[in-house]
């Protein structure tokens, strides 16, 4: 198992590389000049040529892509050509927030889709499975944006039940500790800052979360069914097993592994995701830092940043594979 | 149900209630609402004159201390050194912790004592003496006096070269670094008195004072904040760091979390008392998203929207909870471009039938939401030496015989619009486009449509002189007439002029290089109305509108003092909550 790990780790090198070439010739031939995002209207040439000498846009792509690579060797992703902020710093310091963001999501898509799949599964064609399909079709179907703003205005704006906007209220005056907003809220003490906190993650997770909550939903009604279907399922019940242990012993247990599959590849799809969360809650972590990027033209921060995300998702990938081998025994890597 | 699922799903319930539960404290109070219906002269539905703003912000007995006003920007702070600051959001934020030696009159572009009380201007314009206010300190508890001023108006001109590139302002008003700077040198007179000697004169310096990128800090602060490091990354005052952003002004610096927040503290040793800030803190939050913005509002999450689009005023208006702040001067122009190295426009009778056949008061109530005015000139003119151009007003059938008589045959434009941009004096280019077109295919133009994105090419390209009619405007950094006629149009490059407008004025850029040299007001009057003539003989473009932006706060916002060009302070604003 371990040489597996090793070697899957190994893949990984080659695959940035590809990936760093990739955006590096995307980004600098998609239209637009960041010097004139950093100087606005009425820059003038001079100030125009004096920012791209201090950008290095003045030198060949071949030179600007080796610097670029020689610095990520030497662990430096580059600086922000808006704010000149060490992008690998801001990345971290925003990372936390994402991660808060994307666990309360998987929380709720697995919390709710499970759930939701099994009592469909149990129910396979009645009335209750089909009500359940018709959810899960909506939560597949209707786009994060569109789940995000309409929960927002109804449950916020018109009811003001749940906040727009943001991780906590500015005004409770938490300080950041670990950038984690729950864990800072705790270790300062503060359990209306704690609850207000969590009041922030309820919207944003919920839109972040839909979309997967309804396919774990599907998946694991399908598995269910399929597993309820076998041979020592029939033969657990012939035994005179309740249903519950058949349930929860024979079927669930075996249902697992395909719905792991699935939570393992949300975690990229909800890394993904929070690009738009977050722009729609004005959270601030990586998405909304790498949308902020793009719109300023800041080359460096989207290829840097989309080279983390890209990390992240191989190793996320990785761990998944490892899972399986854990939940099921039958599964051996060489 | 049995008894396990039953518990988890009354948990869920109770949580769900808790959480909406705890939303309730958000909530304005109810007298709040009652409060609101007694508007203050400064956020009332009709735009108040500045000076009644400004008074009823002093006049309000009432006033309370205290608690924490949230304020929505549009983008987010950039850099917290001001000298190498040049955006509206950082300049917006440094205005309420930092202080110049010049200012302006709240709410107004009338030229007020800052840190200095009072400036003599020999008659030759080439000394500036201005005499400084006694008892100051920095933030940090420095002095300020003559020498710290040195110290600041000496380090911006002798910026390490690879800053140079940030302090976009500075070669704006001293016309560049170093030895090409018109900054001769700064004399210290005495502690409380300094004197700048410029190597030619200026009629807008002591405007041009006013900005916020030659905004004073503290000496010990730069040094010890590392400002004058060459490499940016590692200047702790530019990069939020301790000390950053170190001035004299009633609120200071406390944290920027990038992305997120900037706060601001009450100074509590501000050097005058009458005018300390009320509230304890100011929190600046940045919203790109406009709608994200408005919802944070209505949700009540922030007290004050800096900016909101003229079409959200009706949804403000109608909810009890909130009210527009409208501002009574607008600091911008939205023009209608024309090149003329481009045909037909080349042909003044047709730029002139242009004029004619726009319906701009249309486009006023149907994009503005009547939140502007028929420009009359490439700037209000409420901006000194601004003078009336008498733009053409709507009449289509002057437009069909001046292009009749202009002999052009069916005549054909190529007209872009950047359909991915809504700028305060534009908010809706693609609206404004189709308005435009259709009035021009009604009078007999016809009219091809183009489209290139804001910044993949749209300035680029309109820059380069490839466009032969677009839709731009400007907005002032400050509100000068140079800033609108050179900054934002005419002004000359490398002694070239702009190839945008396809043609050469070296007559104008001449007019307005010696307006700009007048050594006093009534020769700076007499030249810049010579400029202005000339411009309006040619009508290169055609000056469209001045647009309000409006802002937005909770009804329980009071003292709030609106300006157009957005100098605005927060340390007369208070929470009557």
């Amino acid at each position: 198992m371990l040489k597996y790990i090793a070697r899957r780790l190994l893949t990984v090198v080659p695959i940035l590389l590809g990936l760093s070439v990739l955006l590096f010739v995307f980004i600098h031939v998609l239209p637009g000049d960041p010097a004139y995002a950093i100087l606005g209207q009425r820059a003038t040439a001079e100030q125009i040529a004096l920012m791209h000498a201090y950008l290095g846009l003045d030198r060949p792509l071949l030179d600007q892509y080796v610097q670029y690579l020689g610095g990520i060797l030497h662990g430096d992703l580059g600086a922000s050509s808006v704010n000149n902020r060490p992008i690998l710093q801001v990345f971290l310091q925003r990372f936390p927030a994402t991660v808060e963001l994307t666990a309360a999501s998987l929380v709720f898509a697995a919390g709710a889709g499970i759930p939701l799949g099994r009592y469909s599964g149990r129910n396979a064609g009645t009335w209750r499975d089909a009500l359940v399909t018709i959810v899960s079709l909506l939560g597949i179907s209707i786009p994060i944006f569109v789940t995000g703003l309409s929960l927002q205005y109804v449950l916020a704006v018109d009811l003001g039940v749940l906040p727009a906007s943001g991780r906590i209220d500015l005004r409770l005056n938490v300080p950041a500790v670990t950038n984690f907003m729950l864990i800072d809220t705790l270790l300062a003490g503060n359990l209306a800052a704690f609850v207000d906190a969590v009041r922030h993650l309820v919207l944003p997770a919920v839109s972040l979360g839909s979309i997967h909550m309804a396919v774990i939903a599907r998946i694991t009604r399908a598995s269910y069914i399929e597993v309820a279907n076998e041979d020592y399922v029939r033969t657990a019940r012939a035994k005179g097993l309740t249903e519950k242990r058949v349930d929860d012993r024979h079927i669930l247990r075996n249902a697992w592994l395909p719905v792991t599959t699935v939570i393992g590849l949300a975690v990229g799809g909800l890394l993904a995701g929070a690009v738009i969360t977050e722009t729609v809650f004005t959270w601030n972590g990586v998405g909304r830092y790498v949308v902020d990027a793009i719109k300023n033209h800041d080359y460096m921060v989207v290829q840097s940043s989309i080279l983390i995300f890209a990390l992240i998702f191989l190793v996320v990938n990785l761990i998944v594979d490892v899972v399986y081998a854990v939940l099921d025994p039958r599964i051996r890597y060489s | 149900m049995d008894a396990r699922r039953a518990t988890a799903v009354s948990t869920v319930v109770l949580l769900v209630a808790t959480l909406a539960g705890c939303g309730s404290t958000s909530s304005p109070p109810p007298s709040t609402q009652t409060a609101s219906s007694q508007p203050q002269a400064s956020v009332t539905s009709s735009a108040p004159a500045p000076s009644e703003a400004a008074a009823s912000a002093t006049a309000t007995s009432a006033a309370k201390a205290g608690g924490t006003l949230i304020v929505a920007l549009p983008g987010d702070l950039v850099r917290t050194d001001p000298i190498l600051s040049n955006d509206s959001n950082s300049s917006y934020i440094e205005r309420q912790v930092m202080q110049t030696l010049v200012a302006m009159k709240p709410g107004t572009t009338e030229l007020a004592p800052g840190l200095a009380t009072s400036w003599d201007v020999s008659s030759d314009g080439l000394t500036y003496t201005f005499h400084l206010r006694q008892g100051v300190k920095f933030h940090d508890g420095t002095d300020f006096n003559a020498e710290a001023v040195k110290y600041n108006y000496d380090r911006w001109k002798n910026l390490p070269e690879s800053l140079h590139a940030f302090a976009v302002y500075y070669p704006i008003i001293f016309g560049g670094f170093g030895p090409a700077s018109i900054m001769r040198s700064i004399d210290v007179v005495d502690p409380l008195t300094v004197r700048i000697n410029l190597t030619q004169p200026k009629s807008n310096f002591l405007i041009t004072q006013t900005l916020f990128p030659l905004a004073i800090s503290s000496p010990a602060a730069l040094q010890a904040g590392d400002a004058n490091n060459a490499d940016v990354t590692k200047s702790k005052y530019a990069q939020g760091g301790n000390p950053a952003m170190v001035g004299t002004g009633p609120f200071m610096f406390k944290e920027w979390v990038p992305g997120d927040h900037v706060t601001v503290v009450k100074n509590p040793n501000y050097w005058d008392p009458a005018t300390a800030a009320y509230v304890d803190q100011v929190i600046f939050r940045p919203f790109p998203d406009q709608t994200a913005e408005l919802n944070a509002l209505q949700a009540g999450e922030v007290d004050v929207a800096q900016t909101i689009k003229a079409s959200d005023v009706q949804i403000v208006k109608s909810d009890p909870k909130l009210q527009v702040v409208y501002r009574s001067q607008s600091c911008n122009v939205m023009t209608l471009d024309m090149n003329q190295s481009h045909k037909p426009l080349d042909n003044k009778q047709i730029r002139m039938a242009i004029a004619y056949a726009l319906n701009r008061q249309a486009y006023v109530d149907t994009f503005y939401a009547g939140l502007a005015n028929l420009a009359d000139n490439y700037m209000p003119l409420t901006i000194q030496y601004a003078i009336p151009m008498n733009v053409p007003t709507y009449n289509p059938d002057m437009a069909r015989q001046l292009i009749a008589q202009s002999g052009v045959k069916d005549p054909t434009i190529d007209f872009y619009y950047p359909p991915d941009v809504s700028r305060p004096y534009m908010p809706d280019p693609k609206g404004l486009f189709q308005a435009i077109s259709a009035d021009l295919q009604a009078v007999g133009f016809k009219i091809v449509p183009h489209t290139e994105g804001w910044t993949t090419g749209y300035l680029d390209d309109e820059y380069a002189g490839k466009f032969p009619m677009w839709l731009l405007g400007w907005t002032c950094d400050y509100p000068a007439i140079d800033n609108f006629l050179i900054t934002g149009f005419f002004g000359y490059q490398n002694g070239k002029p702009s190839p945008e407008f396809g043609f050469t004025y070296d007559d104008l850029n001449k007019a307005m290089q010696d307006a700009l040299a007048a050594p006093g007001d009534q020769e700076a009057a007499a030249l810049w109305k010579n400029a202005q003539d000339i411009i309006a003989a040619d009508f290169p473009a055609v000056p469209m509108f001045n647009s309000i932006v409006p802002a937005a706060a909770q009804a329980y916002v009071r003292g709030f003092v609106a300006s157009g060009n957005l100098n605005e302070r927060f340390n007369t604003v208070w929470l009557d909550k």
